[in-house]
């Protein structure tokens, strides 16, 4: 049966499995690959996802519950990298490997969307479910930070 | 396209540390114009192509070729920054393109922390020898002097007259000049790029989901496989119900994938009754990863099990223990042990103990692979794709050359894609199943079928005279040996040995004795960031601590006046032991960390410092830490690094903070355990790993400036994180770690 949901802002319907995880939706059915595999238990946050606005773990996630909902992946974020969480983490240097920052910088999209200038215990609060085996989590905060400045700067010019 | 038959230069590499470090560098004898169409550039225009690394097109482009894999230590980056530098082109038009395996690289070995020190001066030819081509073209045009003429930001200069040829514009010019065999290098300090921080190449592909992985291929009609191994090494199937897995939705086909010998270890051929084969296991392939790992759950599998079925973490410490209590072989010996502990003042002993450890890569071990007759095309997150196609070609029965490995960017390597066992499975299965396969491993598989970091115990003594001097110091160490595992019983017990005679504080003890033994083990070992040094270290600089303590010095005055003045050591080999090196960067961690600087009650400070792979590093942790609760807070650690040379310095800093986090998990997080010879962890829950809130919240590096060599810098920083918390914790609490990782209960005053 064809489950129908939006998608980076544009319908999409597949036919899968109920039961089939969105990460694999994305990754085998639509080729969207940006979205990575890391534990399949929502523990590592590779696989992180906005549902309506909120960080959810893809690979956990039923197809059947995405029905009708908002889904952003980081393909969604921006076409050409200009989403200011992804200018800041290329202005400090974040990614190694880069497995995981799809999933760090979805996380850290969701949370300036609730805290626009989070503290150093906010981060580690929305981002201690995403690991980073190559160590970066100090210039993810920093990027974190960074990223809450440039959205605040924008913000008052636009005021 | 003009038909080339390549005349090959094999340029030496003067700088080379010895001859196992050289890399084959093959410069294309005849440069040419290269018409684009099936070439790897974009545009039609023609393009200047003066060896195997770079390729100029008249659209002003730099393509230069990454001949290492991606692995997140920033090669991709500092390789092409080496090329860019000599060629004087505008890094700004540089594209850097991934080598696929081809002789004209090598065997691409990506690990050991060699990249950039054994790139390092082909490199810098490959680019001088194109921008000296890019100048005769000029200089013939113009019709004057090469003297005369300049090289700067992709132009050619004729100085007296400011005219200037863009680079895109001699690329049919230069097509026609002879390369030079032995190009004029720069001087250092007119370096643009080399030494000056330049972020990384591949920031834009990774921040944008852009960036393929291996687990990112996709192949018209690839199948995906989920293989259940067994669960105990060297076990194979003896029966499962195919039949009525082969009945579930989308799946393929169901079947035994047999064991491979690896043929290989870090790119040397593996020795007689080595042990390096891949899992014995059952395939399930199907049309997608879901029905694969939906279909996989199904299974029933009988195992064959090896006798190692008994063994345990609990059996093999005991054996370790025994083992390091005991005389075991001469690694080195100096002076009189025996003698002068007798006659010590003072004396210390202790136990230390390090678990096995897993990589735990982000991305799951994969590898996707094509077999057409006897051919076989794979897309593998490998750090040897000379290695995969040997060991594929091995377990095919077909030639090497008929193995083609495209390298993919790679979701953290850690020495786990030094192993080849993903290639040799995804070939089997894609050959059986007669189509494209892509293997995924789940975390499950990943962390359960890794080659693991040996487990050990070390046995220490050391001895101090009246003066508090260190004067005697007996390190004995057991462990299952990476070098058995994969060279086989036949090597000598130096050999085998998981430990290194130059380990600290060889030459700076004057009766110093270190010993070891194999522990026989059925698990499979693997080469894990900083191999021995990664547990090593631990009980080195921890122990050391103890000495200092015991002497009533300060930790830092202790391991400065052992290590005496600055001074060159020779060690054999035409190596020499560089002591200025050593101290300068344990005074710049001290300095810049404040270690006289006093901390309020409760927290602590502890030093480490590590030296091999042609670098130098120091590291201060300050810890918080109360006994009674059991908790610990690393606030923060301060590094310094001489790594000479640091090609990128931003990247250089990149892999020391990465490089600490990765030691501070092995401190505070993970164990890998064994019962029933089956490891006991299956994924994140029980096999920890570093986390952000356990991240310190500043970690600062300070490199010393050098214009020696670059040294080695993926590696370095592992070793002493978790010492310099261990000590830290001493400092603060009184409470000595012996053992890793660091448990709540570790903590407690009682």
């Amino acid at each position: 049966m064809a489950i129908s949901f939006t998608l980076n802002g544009k319908p999409q319907s597949v036919d899968v499995s109920p039961d089939m995880p969105l990460l694999w939706v994305l990754r085998d059915t639509l080729n969207m690959t940006g979205t990575k595999f890391g534990c399949g238990m929502a523990l590592c946050g590779a696989c992180t996802v906005h549902i309506n606005g909120e960080a959810t773990r893809s690979c956990v996630t039923a197809i059947s519950s995405v029905a009708g909902k908002k889904v952003t992946t980081i393909e969604g974020l921006s076409a050409d990298g200009s989403h200011p969480v992804q200018q800041a983490w290329m202005e400090e240097d974040v990614p190694q490997c880069g497995y995981c920052q799809s999933g760090q910088i979805m996380s850290a999209v969701a949370l300036l969307s609730k805290k626009p200038n989070p503290t150093d215990a906010d981060i580690d609060d929305a981002m201690s479910g995403n690991i980073c085996r190559c160590g970066t989590y100090q210039r993810i905060r920093k990027a974190i930070h960074r990223a809450a400045s440039m959205q605040t700067g924008k913000a008052k010019s636009a005021a | 396209m003009s038909a080339v038959v390549p005349r090959r230069v094999f340029l030496k590499s003067s700088a080379a540390a010895g001859a196992a470090l050289l890399v084959p560098f093959y410069l294309s004898g005849n440069p040419r114009v290269h018409k684009t169409s099936g070439s790897p550039s974009s545009d039609s225009s023609s393009s200047f192509l003066p060896n195997a690394w770079l390729e100029v097109s008249q659209d002003g482009t730099v393509k230069i070729w990454c001949g290492k894999s991606e692995i997140g230590q920033g090669v991709r980056t500092a390789l092409p920054m080496i090329v860019a530098e000599e060629l004087s082109c505008d890094w700004r038009r540089v594209q850097v393109v991934q080598a696929d395996l081809d002789p004209k690289y090598g065997d691409q070995l990506t690990g050991g922390s060699l990249s950039v020190r054994t790139s390092y001066d082909n490199l810098r030819k490959a680019g001088a020898a194109a921008r000296e081509m890019l100048i005769s073209a000029a200089a013939r045009e113009w019709y004057v002097e090469r003297s005369a003429c300049r090289a700067e930001n992709g132009s050619v200069i004729h100085l007296s007259t400011q005219k200037r040829f863009l680079y895109a514009q001699l690329v049919t010019l230069a097509a026609g000049i002879s390369p030079p065999n032995d190009p004029p290098l720069k001087n250092p300090s007119d370096f643009k790029l080399i030494g000056k921080p330049s972020r990384r190449t591949d920031s834009f592909a990774k921040v944008t989901g852009a960036a393929k992985f291996g687990l990112d291929t996709r192949l018209p009609g690839m199948f995906i496989a989920s293989v259940v191994r067994s669960p105990v090494y060297g076990g194979t199937p003896r029966h499962f119900n195919a039949d009525e897995v082969n009945s579930a939705p989308h799946v393929r086909a169901v079947f035994e994938v047999k064991s491979a010998h690896l043929t290989h270890q870090f790119g040397e051929t593996s020795g007689p009754g080595s042990r390096n084969y891949s899992c014995a296991g059952v395939a399930v392939v199907a049309d997608s990863t879901w029905a694969a790992v939906q279909a996989r759950k199904l299974l029933k599998v009988e195992w064959n099990e090896p006798p190692s079925a008994s063994e345990s973490t609990a059996s093999l410490r005991e054996k370790m223990l025994r083992l390091a209590s005991e005389p075991g072989a001469v690694i080195r010996s100096d002076g009189d042990f025996d003698k002068a502990h007798a006659s010590a003042v003072k004396k210390i002993d202790a136990v230390y103990e390090v678990p096995f450890l897993a990589h735990a890569t982000m991305e799951p071990v994969n590898c996707t692979a094509h077999v057409r007759g006897d051919s076989c095309e794979l897309w593998a997150p490998t750090q040897i794709p000379g290695a995969a196609a040997d060991a594929v070609a091995s377990a095919l029965g077909i030639p090497r050359e008929r193995v083609k490995v495209h390298v993919t960017f790679i979701g953290g390597g850690f020495g786990r894609r030094l192993i080849q066992d993903y290639a040799v499975e995804a070939a089997l299965i894609s050959r059986d199943a007669g189509a494209a396969v892509q293997v995924v491993w789940s975390r499950e598989d990943d962390i359960r079928h890794d080659f693991y970091r040996p487990a050990a115990c070390h046995v220490l003594q050391a001895g101090l005279d009246a003066q508090g001097h260190l004067v005697s110091w007996r390190h004995r160490g057991s462990s299952p040996s990476i070098e058995t595992f994969y060279n086989g019983t036949g090597i000598s017990p130096r050999a085998a040995a998981q430990v290194d005679s130059l380990d600290f504080p060889a030459l700076f003890v004057p009766n110093f004795r270190l010993e070891f033994t194999v522990a026989e083990s059925s698990m499979p070992l693997g080469y894990w960031r900083s191999v021995d040094a990664s547990g090593n270290q631990f009980v080195i600089s921890g122990f050391f601590d103890e000495a200092a303590h015991a002497a009533g010095r300060d930790p830092l005055e202790f391991l400065l006046a052992a290590l005496g003045p600055a001074r060159k050591i020779p060690v054999g080999n035409a190596e020499t032991l560089d002591v200025g090196r050593r101290r300068s960067v344990i005074q710049l961690a001290a300095q810049k960390c404040g270690w006289n600087e006093p901390l309020p009650a409760g927290r602590g400070r502890g030093i480490a410092a590590a030296f091999g792979w042609g670098s130098y590093v120091a590291q201060v942790a300050e810890v918080t830490c109360d006994g009674n609760r059991g908790t610990l807070r690393v606030d923060r650690v301060v590094c310094a690094v001489d790594c000479g040379t640091a090609v990128n310095p931003l990247g250089v800093k990149a892999q020391m903070e990465g490089a600490i986090n990765f030691g501070l998990a092995q401190a505070l997080k993970s164990t890998i355990t064994i019962s029933g010879g089956q490891v006991a962890q299956s994924n994140f829950h029980d096999y920890e790993v570093l986390r952000m809130s356990d991240a310190p919240p500043v970690i600062e590096v300070h490199i010393v400036p050098s214009a020696e060599p670059p040294g080695g810098c993926g590696e370095l920083g592992v070793p002493p994180a978790a010492p310099a918390v261990a000590n830290a914790i001493f400092a603060a609490t009184g409470k000595r770690i012996r053992r890793l990782p660091i448990r709540a209960a570790d903590l407690h005053p009682g």
